[in-house]
């Protein structure tokens, strides 16, 4: 298992005052961690209420959306030298009992990132359109949108860089890049809690969800192709 | 000389001298003032000797040469409409990176508020652009 002083967990938040907190807290007296909260232009009081409760705050001048809150924190994790991030969701879905079961496969060398992944959460919906994904992409992953992930220094490395700071999701895109920088990815059977607050950001309406399944369709379709690179140098 | 020919003289120099006076005016910077220079040049070329047009259709063997014209234009519309596209993606890039590395010099330095002084009263107060730090608002 990673030592704890190298082990960082990023949390990209929009607008979760009522959660915050107490994920931050329950992270800290768990894994005894730093925690950044990724503030992605919150209109309520999440930054002061990560501060207060020991978090490392970066606070977005620009609202980028999941994804880009999410390479915010990598950015810092490989600046200020972390070599394991864990990412989850502030709205607390995610348990963060459950990192310890992210971490396993990565301190095993048996992947360079794993996904928390609990699929029985996702709508009929939401089902179909990762078959889909599934089908255009040839990934294997179960949950594909899971935001409950362990990366490892060398996805850290590749997820950083600016070759993927124009994916506007966390999902298929990131995986992808993954995959084709050789990188191994596995999903790990994970509990989650229903959203206590707040909503999906994609799935939040019929409109969002035309304009997600598209753009993620021509980004699969312009993938098409793409053989595998080289691992990372850095690895 | 036609009444047409005057009219395309005419609207070519209009364009030309428009574009040039944007580009003297700083308006437009470094690789768009070439290509508008380019533009210039050519609609200004083409106001004076528009039976250019009847000349190139006879040698790429379009029957009708204004229909030439309109392609070409379209053509050259549609390729300055995708570099521009290319433009904006990488600009995109650049200022998701930047906003990122601001947020972690941010976090690894709080913003001291700024303070600016009040022209009328000599009093100090918290300029709204200090919007941009949370922390700066937070002791």
């Amino acid at each position: 298992m990673p030592e704890h002083d190298s082990l960082i967990v990023l949390i990209p938040a929009f607008n979760e005052e009522p959660t915050i907190g107490d994920i931050v807290s329950h992270v800290k007296r768990r894994w005894c961690c730093p925690v950044a909260v990724i503030d992605d232009c919150s209109t309520d009081r999440t930054a002061q209420v990560a501060r207060a409760a020991g978090a490392i705050v970066l606070p977005l001048t620009l609202q980028l959306g999941a994804w880009g809150a999410m390479q915010t924190g990598l950015r810092y994790a490989l600046q200020q030298g972390y070599r394991t991030a864990i990412t989850l969701d502030g709205d607390g879905q995610h348990d963060p009992e459950g990192i310890g079961e992210l971490l396993a496969p990565l301190a095993t060398g048996q992947a360079d990132v794993a996904i928390g992944a609990f699929p029985e959460r996702a709508s009929r919906a939401r089902r179909i359109a990762w078959s889909y994904f599934r089908w255009l992409t040839g990934l294997q992953l179960e949950d594909i949108t899971s935001g409950f992930r362990a990366y490892n220094h060398a996805a850290i490395h590749v997820l950083a860089a600016s070759e993927a700071s124009l994916l506007d999701y966390q999902d298929v895109g990131v995986l992808l890049i993954l995959r084709r920088r050789g990188l191994r990815t596995v999903e790990v059977p994970v509990a989650m809690q229903p959203r206590t607050q707040g909503a999906s950001r994609v799935f939040r309406s019929w409109w969002l969800v035309g304009q997600y399944m598209l753009q993620t369709s021509v980004l699969c379709l312009a993938r098409i192709g793409h053989g595998h690179l080289s691992r990372s140098s850095d690895d | 000389m036609t009444t047409y020919e005057i009219t395309l003289m005419v609207i070519g120099v209009c364009i030309a001298a428009v574009i040039l006076w944007l580009v003297r005016r700083d308006h437009l910077h470094g690789p768009y003032a070439i290509w508008w220079m380019g533009a210039a040049v050519t609609v200004g070329g083409l106001g004076f000797f528009p039976q250019l047009f009847d000349y190139l259709a006879v040698y790429v063997g379009i029957r009708y040469p204004p229909i030439l014209a309109i392609v070409l234009a379209l053509g050259l519309l549609i390729l300055k409409i995708l570099t521009m596209d290319l433009e904006r993606s990488r600009q995109e890039r650049l200022i998701r990176r930047l906003a990122q590395r601001l947020a972690m010099l941010e976090a690894r330095l709080p913003l001291a508020p700024i303070h600016t002084v009040q022209p009328s009263t000599g009093q100090q107060s918290e300029n709204p652009s200090g919007a941009l730090s949370d922390s700066a608002r937070t002791p």
